[in-house]
């Protein structure tokens, strides 16, 4: 399992490298407008922030699709010899799969959301007059926080909640591209097939959630939905795999 | 109990049938030439003698267990396309092999290349045709498995570094082993091969002895080639 | 090394070591290669080569020490017989071909002599 995750994250390298790349060079613009821009003129400062805040977004959004266009890539080209002429399940070369995915939508969070941290940081320490308003954003903040729970109990919940979710989405859609690979390739429609297929699973899962989670209180709430999530990426997991094992011919 | 047999095996795509009802028993110790114009259903038997491919019907056993997880560990099968990822280097190639194969051995790996002219450093990227076609068989032959498919190995290959090919096929050849070889380049493996399966639009034709077939008719594999799939397209007998 | 496609490879081999026999080149009791050695030399399949030493076994010119590998026999009587039996084969060729061509057994005898004389 080591070797296939060490050649899945290989696989995702050159893109969040290029990512990454971006962001230093939007970074290195956000420190400029802070430090070099000596006139009033905000607007390189105010136009960074704006992209940096969008990478952030298309970066998690970008190793989702990446990941569904690799595995499609490796069931569908020549390279897919590389991975299941090893003796392999179709279990575990999944599972190094979504394991990457996982553990990149990890890192590349904290990422952003270190540095969304750090650069906020230094905008406040530079902007006297913003200080008073991130003051006032505390307060606000500590005002609702009764109510929202925000403690590390709270987040560390928040987080998992998240996290579940994304590895659902994951699945599922690893689930779509294998069918529309193992059992209609070369069907008609098979794209929107698949397509629909996805939506299908997402909006049964989106349904599903409420119905046991509606009435509990924020955190019990997303430990509940953690939960739904997580046997939801098992059995679409479980599925995608044993249509793999049974009928993927590449 | 042979080393390698499949049992009515066939697959379709779609409107065409690639391999229909092949039945046929591979023994180690053996070198076959398997023989076949282009979309006979020589590649795709291999695929599901490998494992990559899932039959329609019937079944192909490795040593009396159906092809599976565990009969990978023992076949090597070296595809006529390459498959490498773009971004390896040879060396790279051989990392993974050693990665994923057991009876991998870096040593031989290392001398194969040599005998090939291959450096490690070399990008999978920018090697010639030919250039390939050696790295696949290099890596392939660099493990000691029981069962060798080389789909196509002379392809792309000049003739000199023919011969070479040839040697490192008939070292890996040996009597617990099984060869299987498919080519359009049916001299290339009249001394090699023993035993010559041909197939024609998915159906099996014969399976024979090469020797027996020359002494008791007379004619040579690429002769029998010749009749088999010459101008009328009808098997002589 | 070329083969003739048409006729079976070991015949060919064995003809070729037969050769070297009878010529000396393999002296009596020489050690042969073993089966895989020859087979890589000649680029024939192992299976061939070990058939190659199966009907040099049953002719006699050579014996195979169990654990030390295939010898060229010792036998000198053997192998005069086998320089004889080479002999005829190319003599019954030549005297085929010559016939072929319209030419007597006589006018091709003094034929031979010429040859020889030149």
């Amino acid at each position: 399992m080591n070797k296939l995750l060490k050649y899945e994250i290989r696989k995702t390298r050159s893109a969040k490298l290029i990512l990454l790349g971006i962001t230093a060079v939007v970074e290195l613009a956000f420190l400029a407008g802070l430090y070099l821009v000596k006139s009033d003129d905000n607007s390189l400062l105010i136009v960074s922030c704006l992209l940096l805040f969008m990478l952030a977004m298309l970066g998690v959004s970008v190793i989702g699709l990446l990941s569904v266009l690799i595995l499609h890539h490796d069931m569908n080209t020549k390279e897919s010899y590389m991975l299941f002429m090893t003796p392999n399940s179709a279990y575990r070369i999944l599972g190094a799969k979504v394991l990457e995915n996982g553990l990149s939508i990890l890192l590349i969070g904290a990422f952003y959301f270190g540095l969304g941290f750090l650069d906020v940081t230094l905008l406040f320490a530079r902007e006297d007059s913003l200080q008073q308003l991130w003051e006032m954003f505390d307060q606000i903040l500590q005002t609702i926080s009764h109510e929202i729970q925000i403690n590390p109990a709270g987040i560390a919940c928040f987080f998992l909640w998240f996290l579940t979710g994304w590895i659902a989405t994951i699945t599922t859609a690893f689930l779509a591209d294998i069918v529309s690979t193992a059992l209609l390739k070369g069907k008609r429609f098979n794209g929107v097939v698949t397509f629909i297929l996805f939506i299908a699973l997402q909006s049964l899962l989106n349904r599903l959630l409420p119905l046991f989670s509606r009435y509990s209180a924020m955190n019990q709430r997303f430990l509940i939905e953690s939960g739904i999530n997580l046997l939801f990426s098992g059995l679409t997991y479980v599925g995608a795999a044993e249509i793999m094992r049974r009928k993927l011919s590449v | 109990m042979s080393m390698l047999e499949s049992k009515e095996i066939t697959k379709v795509f779609g409107a065409k049938t690639a391999v229909d009802h092949v039945t046929l028993q591979l023994d180690a110790g053996h070198v076959y030439a398997m023989l076949g114009p282009n979309g006979s259903g020589k590649t795709t038997w291999m695929k599901m003698a490998a494992g990559l491919c899932k039959p329609t019907g019937g079944e192909i056993r490795f040593q009396g267990e159906p092809v599976s997880i565990e009969s990978r560990k023992h076949v090597a099968y070296m595809s006529t396309e390459p498959y490498f990822y773009s971004w390896m280097t040879v060396r790279d190639v051989g990392v993974y092999y050693s990665d994923f194969f057991q009876d991998y051995s870096a040593e031989r790996y290392r001398q194969l290349l040599q005998r090939m002219e291959l450096t490690e450093d070399l990008k999978t990227r920018a090697l010639s045709s030919g250039m390939m076609a050696k790295l696949k068989i290099a890596v392939t032959l660099a493990r000691d498995a029981q069962v060798y498919m080389l789909d196509e190995p002379f392809n792309g290959i000049d003739l000199l570094a023919r011969d070479e090919i040839r040697a490192c096929i008939l070292e890996a050849a040996s009597e617990d082993k099984l060869m299987l070889l498919s080519s359009h380049l049916v001299e290339e493996m009249e001394a090699i091969a023993d035993c010559a399966v041909f197939i024609r639009e998915g159906k099996l034709i014969e399976c024979v002895d090469l020797d027996t077939m020359r002494t008791e008719m007379g004619v040579s594999m690429t002769d029998r080639y010749r009749q088999i799939y010459g101008h009328a397209g009808e098997v002589q007998a | 090394m070329q083969y003739d496609a048409n006729i079976p490879i070991w015949l060919q081999v064995m003809t070729m070591l037969q050769t070297d026999i009878a010529t000396g080149q393999r002296p009596p009791g020489e050690k042969l290669p073993s089966g895989r050695d020859l087979a890589l030399s000649c680029s024939i399949n192992p299976n061939t080569a070990a058939r190659v030493y199966q009907e040099l076994e049953k002719t006699g010119l050579c014996v195979t020490r169990r654990g030390l590998g295939t010898f060229v026999t010792e036998d000198t009587a053997r192998i005069a017989r086998l320089r004889e039996e080479l002999a005829r084969q190319a003599v019954a060729q030549f005297v085929k071909t010559v016939k072929e061509l319209g030419i007597s057994p006589q006018e091709a005898l003094r034929m031979v002599t010429e040859e020889e004389n030149e």
